[in-house]
């Protein structure tokens, strides 16, 4: 065992990225994690912004197409191994801005998160669920824990 | 002799960034702060990064798909959105509304509320660097999540309202009455511990007391809206005129100076308004039923609607042409705000502007739609 994956397995450092959904799921993700009641951060597992010291990428939102160039030179800052995981109805799959609309489709979204970077899990929900959260990210360790 | 005389001070200005993702902000937006020395003289924000585009994609939507969609535009007052889309078109269909689907609706509204005003004193907290306040408000605000998704299903985007009464989903049974009185009992007790700790903590006063003061003329000439402008002193509450309201008593809670103390302390004193009205709607929740179906699709001219949520005016307007939404606009509170916003960091410490900005409950999810901000903080702004 390698001294970052000794390492990464006592603390997994979660990134949270916003990408223009509506705001639910970003605020249960930090709601899970930091919140006293799901409390993420007594299983090692603690939010940051820096992608530097990141190990998971949250996304969350539709991805506009302002956020696609910075997406993915954050997805390029984080250093490997690495795992996304898309939250949300809109990170899976574009959610309601993209499929639902009238007269016009919506030209301001750039599509679901895989388009433009590799996902490992996907949440589904809309918003997600905090217990769902916890199974998300736990379900993308294994990518971190076993690679070399 | 001459060189003695000649001190120049010289002043660096400096640009300060933030964002657009900052960890002291929950939703990406640009600061740029024009600082001299550590005093900031002018602030710059700006949005964009989340612009979807609701509007223009409720272009030619049935009216109940419209209706659903404008509550994707806000993850936390979703219901406010849903409920105005549906006022609005109950408006211009002549719909009459059940009285207990009107109870519900208020019912939902504060609960709304609540999880708002808690969410924006956790995170004002979290900023200014309590974090034990912080934990404590996000566990308290876990009652009404759980409240909130025993009504409608889901913690967040829970769509109560549709056209002509609830959903049959959001029935208030008389376990779910007995669950909303324990909790509203939990909350009343939590919040005044709460407050209690909050104005006893000289090192929390001594942070926010006389920070980020808007006065009364610049609320005005800003065109503030909502909590941050009755923290001003100026006693407007569009509930007090909304007739959903007007069997239900309950104080518009206004404070003097401005500052970031007065809008904290206000958002905890909305707290038991809200309880009291919701205890006052389940106390005399109306029977009968919850929709009304009878109704029949025709075509209108453009209907406005506001009403009062948590951050302060919400305006949604449409026409209807063969079931059909058109020259759909939304207009939201944190968008008036937006200047406020930028106003109150003049003058501060380069480490009080994030708490300034703050201070005014941003959304920008909200407000991040069809319209461009490009009016000047000192330039004179025009109500809508």
């Amino acid at each position: 065992m390698s001294l970052k994956s000794y390492s990464r397995a006592r603390a997994v450092h979660v990134m949270l990225v916003y990408t223009g959904g509506c705001n639910g799921c970003d605020i249960e993700i930090v709601n899970c994690i930091l919140s006293p009641k799901y409390d993420a951060e007594q299983y090692k597992v603690f939010l940051t912004w820096n992608p530097r010291e990141a190990d998971v990428l949250v996304v969350t939102g539709p991805v506009t197409k302002h956020v696609e160039e910075p997406l993915k030179a954050i997805y390029e800052a984080i250093p490997e191994p690495k795992a996304v995981v898309a939250a949300g109805a809109c990170a899976t799959m574009g959610g309601v801005y993209k499929n639902i609309h009238g007269d016009i489709p919506s030209e301001e979204i750039a599509g679901p998160v895989e388009e433009i970077i590799p996902v490992a899990a996907k949440i589904p929900g809309c918003a997600v669920r905090p217990e769902d959260v916890l199974s998300g990210v736990v379900a993308a360790l294994p990518l971190l824990l076993n690679a070399k | 002799m001459d060189n003695n005389n000649k001190v120049t001070t010289q002043v660096i200005e400096t640009e300060v960034p933030m964002g657009t993702i900052h960890s002291a902000a929950l939703e990406p937006y640009r600061l740029r702060l024009f600082v001299e020395d550590e005093i900031v003289r002018d602030a710059e924000l700006t949005i964009g990064v989340n612009h979807r585009g609701i509007e223009r994609i409720m272009e030619g939507l049935p009216v109940e798909k419209a209706n659903s969609l404008t509550e994707k535009i806000c993850g936390i007052c979703s219901n406010s959105h849903i409920w105005n889309s549906c006022l609005t078109a109950e408006k211009g269909l002549e719909i009459d509304i059940p009285p207990r689907a009107e109870y519900i609706r208020i019912i939902m509204g504060e609960l709304e509320r609540l999880h708002s005003h808690l969410l924006y004193l956790a995170h004002g907290s979290e900023v200014l660097g309590h974090e034990t306040f912080s934990m404590r408000l996000f566990y308290i605000r876990e009652t009404v999540m759980e409240l909130l998704r025993m009504i409608g299903g889901n913690r967040v985007q829970y769509g109560a309202s549709i056209i002509g009464g609830v959903r049959p989903r959001c029935e208030l049974d008389e376990m779910r009455i007995q669950k909303l009185t324990e909790g509203m009992d939990y909350l009343e007790e939590k919040i005044g511990e709460f407050a209690d700790r909050f104005v006893r903590d000289p090192m929390v006063i001594s942070r926010i007391s006389g920070i980020g003061a808007i006065t009364k003329a610049d609320a005005r000439r800003l065109a503030t809206t909502g909590p941050t402008l009755r923290a001003t002193g100026i006693e407007v509450d569009l509930r007090r005129d909304m007739e959903q309201y007007e069997p239900f008593e309950f104080d518009v809670i206004t404070q003097d100076t401005g500052d970031i103390k007065a809008n904290l302390l206000m958002r905890v004193l909305e707290i038991p308004e809200s309880i009291k009205i919701i205890r006052q709607a389940i106390k005399d929740l109306p029977e009968g039923k919850i929709t009304n179906r009878s109704w029949e699709m025709q075509d209108t001219d453009i209907i406005r609607s506001y009403i009062e949520v948590p951050r302060g005016k919400l305006y949604h307007s449409y026409k209807i042409e063969d079931g059909r939404v058109r020259n759909s606009i939304v207009r939201t509170p944190s968008i008036t705000n937006i200047n406020t916003m930028e106003f109150a960091c003049i003058g501060t410490h380069i480490t009080d502007a994030q708490l300034a900005v703050v201070q005014c409950d941003p959304c920008f999810t909200c407000t991040d739609r069809a319209v461009q901000i490009v009016d000047h903080p000192l330039k004179k702004i025009k109500t809508v």
